[in-house]
């Protein structure tokens, strides 16, 4: 796809996006979702924060740092 | 617990219809969904706040395997604004009220359908991202911006 004169795009990027949206949905998602263990969070079942500033709190506050939750 | 999969995309989406549950993905799982090309862990789903919605999630999240007891499914039907689902076939957060966007009903206003998902608008992932000034998002967000552009150039859009 051309993009305009002026796309800030990268080009290395825009070559990644071009790619992505000739493969279908179902390809894309198996190349997206990964899982590894985090820990403490993964080691409850289940949580509930009454607001979300609650959530992000509880995430600096219990969060090994290298997970990138805290904020910057 | 292996990778979230496309079937259980599916699974969400059919039970979640089934239930007349109001959802949309966000996140970079919803940016995945749009065609950004990037890696993640889990699935998030902007639910709207309403007990009839919180009772349609809890009764869809049973259907899909979820084991949720009592006091878990009151806190989903009673308004809690995040919940961290470990406890079912995949990993599921719900975000009832997530940051940099209003309502939700703005954001299912500006939604976009992929393949029966309804997905947030890109604008409404990267104020959410914006917004929660989190270092792994601020990580991501100059490639998720640079996908907008390319994004609405290959949509036609301004």
């Amino acid at each position: 796809m051309d993009t305009p004169a002026g796309s800030k795009i990268p080009a290395d990027w825009l070559a990644e996006f071009e790619a992505a949206a000739r493969r279908p949905l179902r390809t894309r998602f198996r190349y997206a979702f990964i899982h590894t263990y985090k820990p403490v969070l993964d080691d409850e079942p289940f949580r509930a924060f009454d607001t979300t500033a609650d959530y992000r709190r509880w995430c600096e506050e219990n969060l090994p740092d290298w997970l990138g939750y805290g904020r910057v | 617990m292996a990778a979230f999969e496309y079937r259980q995309a599916e699974e969400i989406r059919d039970a979640f219809a089934r239930r007349g549950v109001h959802y949309l993905f966000i996140g970079k799982s919803g940016a995945i969904l749009l065609g950004f090309p990037d890696t993640t862990q889990d699935a998030d789903l902007f639910v709207e706040k309403s007990p009839e919605n919180g009772r349609s999630i809890v009764a869809a999240l049973r259907d899909l395997g979820f084991t949720l007891d009592d006091g878990q499914a009151a806190q989903i039907e009673g308004g809690k604004d995040f919940v961290q689902l470990k406890n079912g076939p995949f990993d599921l957060d719900l975000v009832f009220a997530p940051d940099g966007i209003e309502r939700f009903a703005d954001a299912w206003r500006r939604r976009v359908e992929i393949e029966g998902f309804p997905v947030c608008h890109l604008d409404d992932i990267i104020a959410s991202k914006e917004a929660t000034g989190r270092a792994k998002d601020r990580d991501s967000l100059p490639r998720l911006r640079s996908f907008r552009e390319y994004w609405l150039q290959r949509h036609g859009l301004p």
